[in-house]
């Protein structure tokens, strides 16, 4: 190989991994920062620090609309780069659930979970459930779970009204496990549904 | 000084290589892309689909995705080309299917090896990125070994390509060196972020974090009443996870302890995979591992096989 090329794939390779090496920190900075580790209090403004300029180094402070900041993103993406890989760290997230409450127009009321025909959908669903859990904008949220709801509606017609209660699942450990205790459902939101598309929410008091 | 030392590194990063990593790799993420397509076949248009048949996520994501990075492709963009062709919206989505599904099965095959790569990864990624909200880990890990895989000096010496054309388009095995060692360093920054990440959880220490896990819906595949006798385990597991993911970067370079970390993390995936209903994110896990620090041992292995086979033949005969 001629060095010309070596050198080229070389420059790739050191701003490939800089990046790489960026967002990775970056999710780990942020988890310290935010205090959700088991490390003292003391670290949390350093991490905060180190994950600003992780940040910077990935020109996420510039303006949305910036090139350099929109190259690097496309890049991150089309590489598969975009995201760390703290997944279930530092520990395991809680679960959400999502009731439907369909109400036919015949005065009948049956449940309905969303789900697709398969485990591979299932888990898909689960990340959907996950990001309506995770969101702190209401009106994403709202979104989020009327789109639910409208495919649902697609499948029965004479349902007028749907109401969908987000919850959130706790699982016991496993010494009330064995003590009996049952997974409970904590409820968080409640929307409803008509076929005029208006909604009405419920939070949680 | 330096001199030597940018000599080192040159002859790290641009080893002589086989390519029986990249045969690995393509016959993996063949096989991976064409299982992952069929696992989602029928949902297909209710998980991608618009508003007129499908959840419409991809408005919202496709949306977020344009404010953010405009060029990243997404299915929107497929989807309208054939709008012009007089497509409609969930025909354009099944010929999608069978893009991703028939560049899966050519991959496997190593047909048409290079276009075969792009296109997975084209559509894979539009896939991905338009279904953003609907998407997992598995996506992400398909994406970057995909992306590899495109630009790696394609076509290997299994693949059908190879047979078609001859040893003519041998490709300079320091590339393939190159590209094994960006696969190598890449898994590498992956398993000590997320182990160090792990190890700052204080529930992977104490085990609650390995009982989370498995009876958090949807990866509640094996009952409670079962797991509940091995809650002795959960902490030694636990900590095993940890380590062996924060420890991975370090144990695999080493010759000694490269098959004994190979083969736990690989172990580590399977049972994520069946404990957890993961099949896919654990089938494209152990084929990144394989193929970025396996192929010694299984061309070790090959040896041995067909002594076993000659073997077992003389004594049946």
């Amino acid at each position: 190989m001629a060095v010309r090329h070596a050198r080229i794939y070389l420059v790739a390779f050191v701003l490939h991994f800089l990046l790489i090496l960026a967002v990775a920190a970056h999710d780990t900075l942020w988890l310290i920062g935010h205090g959700l580790t088991i490390l003292p209090k003391f670290c949390q403004p350093g991490a905060e620090k180190a994950e600003r300029f992780t940040s910077t180094l990935l020109a996420q402070d510039a303006p949305s609309t910036n090139p350099l900041r929109r190259g690097l993103s496309t890049y991150l993406h089309l590489a598969g780069i975009e995201r760390g890989y703290g997944y279930f760290a530092p520990n395991v997230p809680v679960s959400y659930k999502l009731v439907l409450e369909l109400h036919h127009v015949d005065g009948t009321m049956d449940y309905e979970v969303p789900a697709g025909s398969g485990a591979a959908t299932e888990l898909r669903l689960a990340s959907l459930l996950d990001e309506i859990g995770r969101t702190r904008n209401d009106r994403l949220r709202e979104y989020l779970i009327k789109m639910v709801a409208r495919s649902v509606w697609r499948e029965h017609p004479d349902v007028s009204t749907v109401c969908a209660v987000f919850g959130l699942r706790n699982l016991p450990t496993v010494e009330e496990f064995k003590r009996g205790t049952k997974e409970s459902y904590e409820f968080l939101y409640a929307y409803e549904f008509s076929r005029a598309n208006t909604s009405s929410t419920v939070t949680n008091p | 000084m330096m001199k030597p030392r940018k000599e080192r590194l040159r002859a790290f990063l641009f080893a002589r290589e086989l390519d029986q990593w990249l045969g690995l790799l393509r016959v993996g993420l063949g096989l991976q892309v064409t299982l992952y397509s069929l696992a989602v076949q029928n949902d297909w248009i209710y998980l991608f689909g618009g508003a007129g048949e499908g959840l419409n996520g991809r408005a919202l994501s496709e949306g977020l995705l344009a404010a953010d990075s405009p060029l990243v492709p997404r299915l929107g963009w497929l989807i309208s080309v054939a709008g012009f062709a007089g497509i409609s919206e969930s025909m354009a989505l099944t010929l999608i299917w069978w893009t991703l599904f028939v560049a899966g099965l050519w991959l496997f095959l190593g047909f048409f090896s290079r276009g075969a790569a792009i296109a997975a990864w084209f559509s894979h990624l539009c896939v991905a990125k338009s279904g953003g909200l609907v998407a997992y880990g598995v996506d992400n890990f398909m994406t970057i070994g995909l992306f590899y895989l495109m630009w790696a000096p394609l076509p290997d010496r299994w693949s059908l390509d190879w047979r078609r054309r001859g040893k003519a388009q041998a490709t300079d095995p320091r590339l393939s060196g190159f590209f094994r060692r960006v696969l190598q360093i890449h898994l590498c920054i992956i398993y000590l972020t997320s182990g160090i990440a792990k190890c700052l959880g204080s529930g992977w220490w104490n085990g609650s974090n390995v009982w989370r896990a498995l009876t958090r819906p949807p990866f509640d595949v094996l009952p409670p009443e079962v797991l509940v006798h091995g809650k002795f385990f959960f902490p030694l597991a636990g900590a095993f996870v940890c380590l062996l993911e924060a420890g991975y970067p370090f144990l695999v370079w080493s010759r000694r302890t490269r098959l004994s970390s190979l083969l736990a993390i690989c172990l580590m995936h399977l049972m994520i995979g069946l404990a957890m209903g993961m099949y896919l994110f654990a089938l494209v896990m152990i084929i990144l591992n394989l193929a970025a620090f396996g192929p010694e041992f299984s061309f070790r292995f090959e040896k041995i096989v067909p002594g076993w086979v000659k073997k077992g033949l003389a004594g049946t005969g």
